[in-house]
């Protein structure tokens, strides 16, 4: 009889565990945040601006104005220029790591790879000051971004599904003498 | 006796339901100090229910074409702007937007269920709070006033 008493509170701790587990493997992941940052030491200024992925995600479907519908923006034929994203992104996304396309002139260079699954641009301007900037995209955003059935079409709404997906991510830094923007993603609702 | 005591009882009830509903939405505060020159002091605390019943009245009034002309304007965002409130509602408390220059400081952030606005520069520092729900609504009120043919257009406004 001592015995069955003794192996109660055991079947209760091992309960109370199974149901601690169950129920952090369901809970919602945490909310994103898309950070904008951008500081101008000349001017004084600061400009900090926090949005929940959540609430963008929501929003954009909702708008349905002009060349926006339903989260897709379409791109107008002419501005295509006969150029096919599609295509372009699926070669991109079978290609091996690497530079795709590299710019160097007198006062500007652009560079253009595929690093660890992300789209990484680098563009730095000599004639604006000395302006650079860096942009890094996780492919599975740019896939998410053409992966509506229209060619002219830009899936804003699947990238930003995508971006909650994605890790804490640096996405754009521009910076110049004076300026410096940067724009990112974490789990974070503040910019300390 | 016991009729006049079960008729106060009836009218303070009433009055007590009455008050309760009214501000059930929260309230709307709006806070102004004036540094330059002349020192004032503005505080205002109103029911948030109120503003979109005053924006229903004004339908009703002179200004009805002012708030139709805004109605029409505003009225192919609505559904995204309702959106982000509610969005905004469930979320946690956060700034949203936060500028710093030189002599001037404005914050927008959520707290709790209200919107607040904080602005603080040389001339005044403001403070504006208004419940999310109370925003949401005088937001449709002012869809709605928008002429029939309109909102008939886009059954989703009211969505």
């Amino acid at each position: 009889m001592r015995k069955q008493i003794r192996v109660i509170p055991i079947f209760c701790l091992l309960a109370a565990g199974l149901v601690a587990t169950a129920g952090s493997a369901t809970a919602a992941p945490p909310e994103r945040y898309l950070h904008v940052r951008v500081e101008d030491s000349a001017k004084g200024e600061n400009v900090n601006v926090n949005v929940p992925l959540s609430m963008a995600e929501t929003v954009l479907p909702a708008v349905n104005k002009g060349p926006v519908l339903n989260g897709r923006i379409t791109i107008p034929s002419a501005q295509m220029n006969g150029i096919d994203v599609h295509a372009i992104m699926v070669a991109v996304r079978n290609a091996p790591d690497g530079e795709f396309v590299t710019v160097k002139e007198k006062n500007q260079d652009v560079k253009v790879s595929k690093m660890n699954g992300n789209i990484v641009v680098h563009v730095r301007d000599g004639k604006k000051a000395d302006e650079t900037v860096d942009a890094t995209i996780p492919m599975k955003v740019v896939d998410a971004l053409v992966s509506g059935t229209q060619p002219d079409q830009l899936d804003v709404a699947a990238a930003l599904r995508a971006l909650t997906d994605a890790g804490d991510t640096l996405l754009v830094t521009v910076q110049n003498a004076t300026q410096h923007v940067r724009i990112w993603i974490d789990a974070r609702n503040t910019q300390e | 006796m016991i009729l006049a005591a079960k008729i106060g009882l009836v009218c303070a009830g009433t009055i007590v339901a009455g008050a309760g509903a009214l501000c059930s939405e929260g309230f709307i505060r709006v806070d102004v100090a004036q540094s330059r020159g002349e020192l004032r002091h503005i505080n205002v605390t109103a029911p948030a229910m109120l503003v979109p019943m005053a924006v229903q009245f004004a339908t009703h009034m002179k200004s009805r074409d002012q708030i139709a002309k805004a109605g029409e304007q505003i009225e192919p965002y609505v559904p995204a702007i309702r959106a982000a409130l509610r969005e905004l509602n469930e979320g946690g408390d956060m700034t949203l937007v936060d500028v710093i220059e030189p002599g001037q400081h404005v914050r927008v952030s959520k707290s709790g269920g209200s919107i607040v606005v904080d602005v603080d520069n040389q001339d005044a520092i403001v403070h504006v709070s208004a419940p999310i729900r109370a925003i949401s609504g005088t937001i449709q009120e002012i869809a709605d006033s928008a002429s029939p043919s309109d909102t008939s257009s886009n059954p989703d406004s009211r969505n």
